[in-house]
């Protein structure tokens, strides 16, 4: 396919599409100066490089990009090459209006298919990751040439094809990075790896679905794993790491009971002080007090 | 029916099984709590982590195999890893996390000191070797290094200690936990003045010393209600791993000795009396006032063969290491026995007994054009039994050993168990189920309640039902290959050293 860019707003191909601001293909063959300056946007940003060699910096860090590879930059973050330089080569991009959520996590719009637990993942992955450049990673090649053809062709469900294509992409995108950052081969690493994640954001209502997306692995594996592993399901390890956290901060007389169900992820005190007394014996408040009395 | 529950608070977890009065398992089970690494020196846990997973996995323990029969539960007895350090302020609120066997952040301290004519006579006062592991060394390096954790701290903890405090509210260190601290004499059974004098710390920051069969309090009456126990559920202090795992392989007595191999290992030893050694490479722990446990530890068991699996082995089921662990060992299991002359050092963390040498690296010797993948397999698997087997050969300079015992998740694997009694030229006895530490626990608690007159004859009484023979040719072979693999264990000293530091210094950079 020839080089082409559209615009949201300037291109008629996306009016459908309010959720794509810019979709291209772009083929250089001389070094160009000041044609690619460094960027700031609000939207989520995908390159796939069909051949060249580029030389990035995404987040004031460098990156080398080869053919194959697939860079994804998430909103707020800066992209683009040192003095505006492109190098020979070529790559095609898209760039779709995400939303940010105040967790700062992603989720795509109404346009999506993705259930909500499904969705929260992939938003999960994307945003928690560590490195943006995913080497080797030809299924966003051909995804993003098969919504070029959909987007010209305008064959009878395209709008619907887009779409599907778009949340393909969003998956096989986050598939891919859990992959390249979890070795199948050192489960304990990627459970210290999901741990640690855990407890950065105990308050968030985790499910299965998310655990597991995040380690790259399908639930019901996750699940067996975890189980073998730890000799607890997931959710349980979760309520003891949560159980946990609760003990230390009880012990703090400053915070209130109800500040620590909702910090440690139980959705009212009730449910807190439920599972607490359930596994400790003592209701939070009597923990509390008794605690303070001994000391 | 009566039943007696024991309780491992151990490296990666905790493990809770249930036994009846006469040592048969009703049912066991096992929770994980993870250690944390924040920095390359540290190993850290977090104790009510540990606290919340033991009382969970003990509550689905009763409401599974014991309370639905209507057994009574007579005991908990407990078990611990050793050497685990834990300040708490004086509300009896842990200062941060438990700092745990495997750290490493005093080893300025622990090299200070045992160069120091002070270090020789600490050593044979308290039976515990100069390293980082001991926490004499964790306190000094909190007086010298965390100034702030060290003045709050109005006590220093064993994670054990801590755990029994959160159910009854005693205050108890056990003889054995506390003679691995380097911080007890093991002869006079009090805290060593020296020792305490180097840490800057007084009696007031420790826990009182108790004997293993001390019933340290009662259950708080919220842990009885609901774990649905009788508040005359006595609560056994007990020992430690190692001293356990001794005694529940029934060790006791003339010419036994036991080999654990988990992710670490150590060849033990127990009698009436300290092993001696100026180089000062054995541990003297104590079971009671007259049993001590004694032996070597190495830092490279089975967690090296993991390693090795991670790297090199298939993984077609993702994330299924224990089948990939199980396809190397029987590829390796085809290689002749010697690797065909390929030797395998298994220092990758460096080594503890015999050679005691924080700096020592791995290494493949004698390799030749011949070698085939499988053939590191098996060196891989023999390195670490050599170096189980060096432990054992230093330990006969002192005490005969006749018969050995084999325990711990690498040494059962019956191709390891054949390789151990060929090296040593020696029947080797295992018990089929891998519990001996709990097993330990059991024969503890039922000589408490009189079911046994004593320790001894409760260890008498120790059956071990699986018997590995030495073959002859096997163990020529190996005994030729090891007196290479002995030389080359000390031969590079100068080279680890230089090599490590090379190591951290490029690792730094990159």
């Amino acid at each position: 396919m020839n080089q082409f860019v559209l615009q949201h707003g300037k291109s008629a191909e996306l009016l459908l599409f309010p959720h794509i601001l810019e979709v291209g293909i772009k083929k250089n063959g001389a070094i160009q100066l000041n044609a690619f300056p460094a960027t700031v946007t609000q939207s989520l940003r995908i390159y796939y490089i069909i051949d060249g060699r580029f030389e990035w910096r995404i987040d004031r860090l460098p990156y080398i990009i080869y053919p194959g590879d697939v860079v994804l930059i998430l909103p707020g973050s800066s992209f683009g090459s040192d003095n505006g330089v492109l190098e020979i080569g070529s790559f095609t991009w898209i760039h779709l209006n995400i939303q940010k959520l105040d967790n700062g996590h992603l989720q795509p719009g109404s346009w999506s298919g993705l259930s909500e637990s499904e969705s929260a993942a992939i938003g999960k992955i994307l945003s928690l990751n560590g490195s943006p450049v995913i080497s080797k990673c030809s299924e966003v090649g051909k995804i993003l040439r098969c919504i070029h053809t959909e987007l010209f062709g305008n064959e009878v469900g395209y709008q619907a094809s887009i779409n599907h294509q778009l949340d393909e992409l969003l998956i096989q995108i986050g598939r891919k990075m859990t992959r390249q950052s979890h070795s199948a081969r050192d489960f304990p690493k990627s459970f210290m790896h999901l741990e640690a994640v855990l407890r950065q954001d105990l308050a968030h209502q985790w499910t299965v679905e998310e655990m597991a997306a995040l380690v790259g692995m399908g639930t019901t594996l996750f699940t067996e794993r975890v189980k073998s592993y730890s000799g607890f399901s997931p959710i349980n390890y979760l309520i003891n790491i949560r159980i946990s956290e609760a003990i230390k901060l009880l012990k703090r007389p400053e915070i209130s009971v109800t500040d620590i169900a909702l910090d440690t992820g139980f959705y009212s005190s009730q449910h807190f002080s439920t599972t607490f007394k359930k596994l400790t014996g003592y209701r939070p408040s009597e923990f509390r007090k008794n605690h303070l009395r001994n000391s | 029916m009566k039943c007696i529950i024991t309780i491992e608070l151990g490296t990666n977890g905790v493990r809770v099984f249930a036994f009846d009065l006469n040592g048969r398992v009703i049912g066991s089970m096992k929770g994980y709590f993870p250690t944390f690494h924040t920095e390359p020196d540290h190993s850290e846990q977090d104790p009510e982590q540990i606290f919340i997973t033991t009382l969970y996995v003990l509550k689905n323990l009763l409401n599974e195999y014991i309370h639905p029969r209507k057994h009574q539960v007579v005991s908990i007895c407990f078990s611990a890893s050793m050497h685990s350090v834990l300040p708490v302020d004086k509300s009896g609120n842990p200062l941060g996390n438990a700092i745990t066997w495997a750290d490493n952040r005093a080893k300025k301290e622990a090299q200070e000191l045992r160069s120091a004519a002070l270090g020789k006579k600490l050593y044979a006062a308290t039976g515990t070797p100069i390293h980082p592991m001991s926490p004499l060394l964790k306190i000094t390096w909190m007086k010298h290094r965390d100034t702030e954790r060290f003045r709050l701290a109005s006590k220093f903890l064993s994670i054990k200690s801590y755990i029994i405090h959160q159910l009854t509210g005693e205050l108890l260190m056990d003889y054995s936990i506390a003679s691995a601290t380097g911080l007890m004499n093991i002869h006079t059974l009090h805290w060593e003045a020296d020792a305490l004098k180097y840490a800057g710390i007084t009696t007031s920051r420790l826990p009182e010393l108790a004997p293993v069969f001390t019933a340290a309090g009662k259950l708080k009456k919220a842990y009885l209600q609901s774990l649905r126990l009788p508040p005359e559920t006595k609560v056994l202090i007990g020992s430690s791993d190692g001293c356990l795992a001794t005694l529940g392989d029934g060790v006791k007595g003339e010419g036994k000795a036991t080999i654990t191999i988990e992710d670490s290992g150590a060849v033990r030893v127990m009698g009436p009396t300290v092993l001696k050694d100026e180089q000062m490479r054995f541990f003297n722990y104590l079971l009671t006032d007259n049993c001590y446990v004694s032996g070597g530890p190495t830092n490279n068991g089975g967690n090296i063969f993991e390693w090795f699996s991670r790297q090199f082995g298939d993984f077609t089921n993702p994330f299924d290491l224990e089948s990939s662990m199980q396809q190397l060992m029987e590829e390796a299991s085809k290689v002749p026995l010697g690797s065909e002359g390929l030797l395998f050092l298994p220092y990758l963390l460096g080594e503890r007994a015999p050679i005691w040498n924080a700096h020592a690296r791995g290494a493949y010797f004698g390799l030749n054009i011949k070698h085939e993948r499988k053939h590191f397999i098996r060196a891989t698997i023999e390195g670490i039994l050599y170096e189980i087997y060096s432990i054992g050969k230093t330990l006969g300079e002192q005490r005969a050993i006749k018969s050995l015992s084999v325990n711990g998740s690498f040494g059962t694997i019956p191709f390891c168990t054949q390789i151990i009694a060929d090296m040593f030229n020696k029947p080797v006895k295992l018990r089929p189920q891998l519990h001996s530490v709990s097993f330990g626990a059991y024969l503890l608690s039922a000589t408490e309640m009189g079911i046994y007159k004593s320790l001894d004859e409760a260890a008498q009484t120790v059956e071990l039902p699986g018997v590995y023979k030495p073959r002859k040719q096997h163990h020529a072979v190996y005994a030729d290959y090891y007196n290479i693999f002995e030389k080359l264990s000390v031969k590079l000293y100068d080279e680890f050293e230089a090599i490590g530091s090379l190591q951290s210094k490029y690792s730094q950079t990159s």
